[in-house]
């Protein structure tokens, strides 16, 4: 797979048709109801059931409990997000392969940490999720990596790769392991929005401007994780540039004052939609609900653009968001059940529209 | 191109009947209405091909909805009666 999308037109009829097919069967709210009550085994027989048949018989020899219910996720995600790649042409292609190169960040992190705290290659392999752009040779390319130089080598020609040289620098004075992973997320980020296909309607340019908002809203829990940690660490440095709200210099001064960089939302473009959580988040004291309902607005807006524009990139991408969210959901009710922690507790973690 | 048409038209009224005869007229009407039933279809199937590869028992709704356009060129057929 390449990024290369030629000129041909996109097929939006026919992914939108087979995508909305498949977002119907993601978990409703009944399910999650049912799912918080249960417990690992029976969570795992449940999803026997369900769309993840495939992948709990395929995995079921090799796991059980939690892991076999997290690795069947990730399977089963891949295998959908593949699917999505398969299908698109032209433009559409290029904005679906855009955001999924978000699971090739998440590879690339995956191995450096797993070299780095000495894990076998089968246990980093089990973490990998296959899917984005990188193809299978060049994955296997990285897990044979004995090395972090030997990685940062392998990702030369790939979007990663100036970002990483750079950063290794960094990592071999230090030994620390953030500066690398900053370039990778950062490098992700950037290149969300370099280069758009000059396409634009009202759908696509609705579509760049909700990856801004990401961006934002990135920077923005950045912004207050790192204020409420108290660590005297430079917000700078996490920043990623591209979203319409802040400035790499304007965070900084933001950072330590939660209160201003609440106002500033208020103001912002976002100040309608976020309304209900800047409140909750003046007056409480975790992170938690706040960036739950984040995660929400992302959510319900995508779920409207789906439907006031069905020829376009918008319910491709609604539908990508639905199912990180539910494989996050059934992952948080699979983890929570371990921990012994109550249905209330749990539902409250959950993100259902 | 332009002494094209000139001497096109010199020829028609020359001739003295009309540039396109009624029955070609009628033809070319039936077959700009497939063209258009064609483009409509394009969309179709291929949600209908979408929908019905996720779930089997949307073949025979599928098909339904992909030939409806086809109505276009009947109605237009009925030019072929009235000339």
């Amino acid at each position: 797979m390449s990024t290369a999308s030629s000129s041909s037109s996109s097929n939006y009829e026919y992914v939108t048709a087979r995508v909305r097919s498949r977002k119907a069967k993601l978990f409703d709210e009944d399910d999650y109801r049912q799912l918080t009550r249960m417990g690992t085994g029976e969570i795992a027989r449940f999803m026997e059931e369900s769309e993840y048949e495939e992948e709990m018989n395929d995995l079921g020899a090799r796991y059980s409990g939690v892991d076999l219910i997290e690795f069947a996720l990730n399977r089963n995600r891949a295998k959908h997000f593949e699917d999505l790649l398969r299908w698109a042409e032209g433009p559409l292609y290029d904005y679906v392969a855009r955001y999924l190169r978000r699971f090739d960040a998440w590879n690339v992190k995956t191995v450096i940490r797993g070299l780095s705290s000495e894990a076998d290659r089968e246990d980093i392999e089990a973490d990998l999720v296959r899917t984005g752009e990188f193809s299978g040779s060049l994955t296997d390319r990285l897990l044979e990596a004995g090395s972090i130089e030997e990685v940062v080598e392998v990702l030369d020609h790939t979007a990663f790769g100036p970002a990483l040289e750079d950063a290794l620098d960094d990592y071999e004075e230090s030994g620390q392991l953030v500066p690398i992973e900053n370039a990778v997320d950062r490098a992700y980020y950037e290149s969300l929005l370099e280069n758009m296909p000059a396409e634009t309607d009202r759908a696509t340019s609705l579509y760049i401007e909700f990856l801004r908002a990401e961006i934002d809203f990135r920077n923005v829990r950045n912004a207050l994780r790192l204020a409420r940690s108290g660590a005297s660490v430079d917000v700078g440095e996490y920043f990623i540039g591209g979203g319409r709200l802040f400035s790499a210099e304007e965070i900084d001064g933001l950072a330590g004052n939660t209160n201003e960089l609440i106002a500033r939302l208020r103001d912002s473009v976002y100040g309608e939609r976020l309304a209900g959580p800047l409140d909750d988040l003046e007056n409480a004291e975790s992170l938690i609900g706040f960036e739950r309902a984040l995660e929400e607005v992302l959510l319900a807006y995508s779920n409207r653009l789906s439907q006031l524009y069905p020829l376009s990139v918008c319910p491709v991408f609604s539908y990508v968001l639905a199912k990180e969210r539910e494989v996050r959901n059934v992952r948080a009710i699979a983890r929570g059940r371990e921990a012994g922690l109550d249905a209330e507790e749990i539902e409250n973690e959950l993100v259902v529209l | 191109m332009f002494e094209l048409i000139a001497a096109f038209v010199s020829v028609v009224l020359q001739g003295g009947g009309p540039a396109v005869p009624p029955t070609a007229g009628a033809a070319i009407a039936v077959g700009l209405a497939a063209l258009g039933a064609g483009i409509a279809e394009r969309g179709i199937g291929a949600a209908a091909v979408g929908a019905t590869a996720e779930d089997d028992d949307m073949f025979g709704r599928g098909l339904i909805l992909t030939v409806l356009p086809e109505t276009l060129v009947i109605l237009a057929l009925v030019t072929i009666f009235v000339v």
